[in-house]
């Protein structure tokens, strides 16, 4: 068969051009649901298998280990879920849920994660890797002291020095398109072009970087051919075009364990595949489905190994094979097709579940009956998510994709250094008591005196907190610089990055944790009385609040612009410093569950909140002091500036279905007015669980009453089981809004 | 300029009226019925005030989320108490093309109301009991006065969605519907819904030390308030197509 029978356009035939591809060749789909296709009785037996399995690794922590073998493209023989029945194939070891050991960021975090689950790591492994420096080797040796305490103080937390960076998203569809044979040539090509140009610094390291990119593109051809399929030329059916994608992002997260590797924006693409199928009669809709059910079966087995440190920043195994759906087009048409539903249709077909972390592209012009396919998919499952299309597609073009949580790039064309978050209220803190840390008491930042004055007056902790934002920001910045030019140096993403052009656009991904509890404590100083107390070291450790104050939350501007000046303020303090590569800085707010973890390392705050209590996650308002009502809570948040924030604005909103309404045409109907009023305010992005509080704590205390309970926190889905106690706690501690 | 007494505000009310709307409680309310689960909102001296900008100011940031039937919603208390100064609110919302729904007992009548009503888009009357008897024994109110109010909204042509608490032991029967039937049969309201008694409120008594007469009554059984909606459904269906 001709390779691109029936495909028009021609752009996309004269060099690397997918989104040009998509835009030629889409139908885009305004029906509902009805032609939607239950799962097969062969889908239904490899769920029996699949769930007997996670079921296992619920109990245990983990299926099974290799501790023999370092993960790599070629390490593992194929693997299947039923060597018969896999429709698509492919998995990351020999045997589904068989988790990798993967030194390269780190051989202690290795050696560790085997011990938690029982195992230990192969003497063979040790000895190959006397002989190398990883990443985390190469982090520590550079690191200052300063960088030290500040990590170990936890106002810098969850810096990807000892494992994979994630956070990327191959362009896997290029695969699919063009064949890897074509792929490479290009490369080639690219590195040709490299080499008649001055050799400075970064040109050579481009030129070894397309060295290794080709070198694991050649070993992913072999991995193919060890599943009997020949990738070198383009995929000529759908059922081709999904096992090609898969084969490219398979691929990605054998070689390296990054905390997120998302799979992109490929729903729309791959439909144009099954509909020339359809249209020529080689497969029906329930073919289609259960081909779509099969590849996410897929997607839902992704696994790494970690440790029990990584789980307490982010719960619940999260890998954030995050899939980005629809959206619209530059051309105003919008880009649901059959395949956006089918892919909806997998929550339904194999149950709710955390992965892969289905993101709608959210946008006014969507069509109602997608519109509200998408608010009954939420109510019955809360397995997805949404962010805001119209004030994306602006600055990313109508062909990114979400990485992580909330994360843009264009696809295939930027690619970021993760950077975690850094803790702002311990920089207030550490501002009132002169650089010193109040939990440990020692010094972290420059030496200042401590806070004098029988209470807290407004200006002059300003003052303070604006001098010790800058010198973190610096910080926080050179950290980065020196873990991403180790991780560059030491693990490099050969095969993901074979997936991004070579002149690839480079972010730099800061983060803020505990944007409420800054802008309350801020408030409570300005608008109440805030006293502080200080302790046997002379250190403030307590505060009296008097009388009451405005909290963040409660769409009062008061309160509200005070949240967006220490955020804009802290954008503009991170560019002050030059970034390793050019990356553009970025921000995000959003914390996964590291709220947790940075409140435990987080003394008393000026708001009221008690030392360890969690922080609220992202950007959302402190638990129960957003209490004007859902609509207030939301408008608070959407006031923050996505400008400063392009890394994303995380809020988590949870509500019990009555609220909502009485009948599901009710619920439905007011999830997605609400969800279109939340967007048209340019807010960013919005995680909705739709359940009652009972049914978590009775989940709490019967987890097996509950297997598939997946609830959205920051950002992504978790299984509520896999969560540890302190973060259920905190889940059922959120706010409900719950009024009638 | 008047100045409106108002309880508390929820900007995600979904029970009253259509789409999502953002209720005032307004303070303050003449009647006594039994079931109130706001008490709070009785007396005319709580709440803070307002002016009508002040609240237009507020609301108005939530017109993104009023598409479809979405809006404000002047509830209670008994919103008609402050019939001046609901005139001066509405047409802030009115001229800013915002959907206005009135939330009352229908209570009360003057020159004031009827602009009132005027201004608004959709009334939610609640009609207690079928009965004077039943109305002044259980709520210190009026069904002339009621059905009053409610002639003069239909006569507007405004929309009317009638509503009625179902009490265990006071209204829970078939009987009781038949003769709220008999009231309403004639007249051409948009929406008949019967919402059950619940005892979520009990603790506003409690802490305002006010006795609780229907103390020792439960919440109304779901299934059976589904029975009586049904019943209540079919039989002005019926009596529709007579």
């Amino acid at each position: 068969m001709e390779k691109w029978q029936g495909f028009s356009g021609e752009t996309w035939k004269n060099g690397i051009n997918v989104r040009d591809f998509i835009v030629a060749n889409y139908t885009p789909y305004d029906g509902d649901a009805s032609f939607l296709q239950k799962a097969t009785k062969r889908t239904e037996k490899i769920m029996d298998k699949v769930n007997a399995l996670l079921k296992v690794e619920l109990e245990k922590g983990v299926v099974d280990i290799d501790t023999r073998n370092v993960a790599s493209i070629l390490s593992y023989a194929p693997g299947y879920v039923d060597k018969d029945n896999d429709i698509i194939v492919g998995l990351q070891t020999d045997a589904p849920l068989k988790r990798a050991v993967n030194p390269f960021g780190g051989i202690r975090m290795c050696t560790q994660a085997c011990k938690e689950y029982g195992y230990e790591l192969d003497p063979i492994v040790y000895e190959e890797f006397k002989y190398r420096t990883t990443h985390n080797d190469g982090v520590f040796r550079a690191y200052s002291d300063e960088m030290r305490k500040a990590r170990h103080a936890g106002i810098l937390t969850g810096l990807p020095d000892a494992y994979g960076r994630g956070r990327l998203i191959g362009d896997y569809r290029r695969l699919a398109l063009y064949g890897m044979d074509y792929l490479i040539e290009e490369k080639k090509k690219d590195k040709e072009r490299l080499g008649r140009e001055t050799m400075t610094d970064e040109n050579v390291r481009i030129s070894e970087e397309l060295w290794k990119q080709i070198d694991f593109m050649q070993q992913l051809k072999k991995m193919a051919e060890g599943y009997g399929y020949d990738i070198s030329r383009p995929a000529e059916s759908a059922k081709e075009a999904v096992q090609w994608v898969y084969f490219a992002y398979l691929g990605s997260v054998k070689e390296q364990n990054g905390a997120a590797n998302s799979i992109g924006r490929i729903s729309t693409f791959l439909d144009i595949y099954f509909e020339r199928d359809l249209k020529e009669g080689k497969i029906t809709e329930s073919e289609a489905q259960e081909i779509i059910d099969d590849f996410i079966i897929k997607l839902r087995l992704v696994r790494h190994l970690r440790t029990g440190d990584y789980n307490d920043l982010f719960a619940g195994d999260p890998t954030w094979v995050t899939m980005s759906e629809t959206g619209m087009g530059s051309d105003g048409r919008h880009m649901v097709t059959k395949t956006s539903y089918r892919v909806l249709n997998t929550l339904y077909n194999l149950g709710p579940s955390c992965e892969p972390n289905i993101t709608i592209l959210w946008s006014e012009n969507l069509p109602e009956n997608y519109k509200k396919f998408c608010a009954k998919v939420s109510i019955d499952t809360d397995s997805i998510q949404y962010e805001n299309d119209d004030l994306m597609r602006p600055m990313f073009g109508d062909d990114y994709s979400i990485a992580c949580c909330v994360s843009a790039m264009k696809t295939g064309k930027q690619m970021q250094f993760f950077g975690a978050r850094c803790n702002l209220p311990k920089v207030l803190l550490m501002a009132l008591n002169g650089g010193k840390d109040e939990v440990h008491g020692i010094q972290v930042a420059p030496e200042g005196p401590v806070y004098d004055g029988e209470y807290l007056e407004f200006d002059k902790v300003i003052d303070r907190y604006l001098k010790y934002s800058a010198w973190m920001a610096k910080l926080y910045v050179n950290t980065l610089n020196l873990i991403h030019f180790m991780h560059d140096k030491y693990a490099y993403e050969r095969l993901t990055m074979a997936f991004h052009d070579t002149d690839v656009e480079r972010l730099m991904a800061f983060g803020i944790s505990g944007l409420s509890v800054l802008t309350d404590s801020l408030s409570a100083i300005k608008y109440a009385k805030v006293k502080p107390i200080k302790d046997e070291r002379g250190l403030i450790t307590d505060f009296k609040i008097e009388g009451d104050f405005p909290k963040y939350g409660n769409d009062d501007d008061r309160v509200d612009e005070i949240a967006k000046f220490v955020t804009n303020n802290f954008y503009n303090d991170l560019k002050k410093t030059p970034t390793y590569r050019n990356a553009k800085h970025t921000l995000s707010i959003l914390t996964i569950t590291s709220n947790v973890v940075y409140g435990k390392k987080t003394g008393n705050t000026p708001d009221g909140r008690r030392a360890g209590e969690p922080f609220a996650p992202g950007a959302n308002p402190m638990h129960g002091r957003d209490a004007s009502g859902a609509l207030s809570s939301l408008n608070s948040v959407a006031k923050l500036n996505y400008c400063n924030c392009q890394d994303g604005i995380s809020n988590t909103f949870s509500i019990i279905p009555s609220v909502l309404g009485k009948t599901e045409n009710e619920q439905v109907s007011r999830l997605t007015l609400m969800l279109d009023g939340y967007f048209a305010q340019m807010a960013h992005h919005l995680n909705v669980n739709v359940l009652n509080r009972d049914k978590l704590i009775d989940a709490m205390n019967n987890p097996g009453k509950y297997p598939n309970l997946t609830i959205r926190v920051s950002g992504y889905a978790v299984n509520f089981n896999k969560l540890n106690k302190n973060q259920q706690l905190e889940v059922i501690s959120r706010t409900f809004h719950d009024k009638m | 300029m008047e100045y409106g007494r108002i309880h508390s505000f929820e900007s995600f009310a979904t029970l009253d009226g259509v789409g999502i709307r953002y209720a005032i409680f307004f303070q303050g309310c003449p009647l006594r019925c039994k079931v109130c689960h706001n008490p709070d909102t009785w007396n005319f001296e709580g709440g803070s005030t307002y002016t009508a900008r002040d609240i237009f100011d507020k609301v108005a940031r939530y017109k993104p989320y009023f598409k479809k039937g979405g809006g404000i919603t002047a509830s209670g208390g008994e919103p008609l108490l402050q019939a001046k100064f609901l005139i001066e609110l509405f047409t802030l919302f009115k001229n800013a093309g915002i959907n206005i729904a009135i939330d009352t007992s229908g209570a009360y009548m003057n020159d004031d109301v009827k602009e009132a009503v005027k201004l608004s888009d959709m009334v939610i009357l609640d009609l207690k009991f079928p009965s004077e008897e039943e109305y002044r024994e259980y709520a210190k109110g009026s069904l002339e006065r009621t059905l009053e109010f409610l002639d003069y909204a239909l006569a507007l042509k405004k929309e009317v969605w009638i509503r009625t608490v179902i009490i265990p032991g006071v209204n829970d029967t078939f009987e009781a519907i038949d003769r709220y039937v008999e009231v309403v049969k004639n007249r051409d309201i948009s929406k008949y819904e019967l919402l059950g008694f619940h005892t979520m409120g009990f603790y506003k008594y409690r802490e305002l030390g006010i006795d609780n007469p229907l103390e020792n009554t439960s919440s109304l059984d779901e299934n059976k308030l589904k029975l009586l909606e049904k019943y209540l459904l079919d039989r002005l269906n019926a009596e529709r197509e007579r």
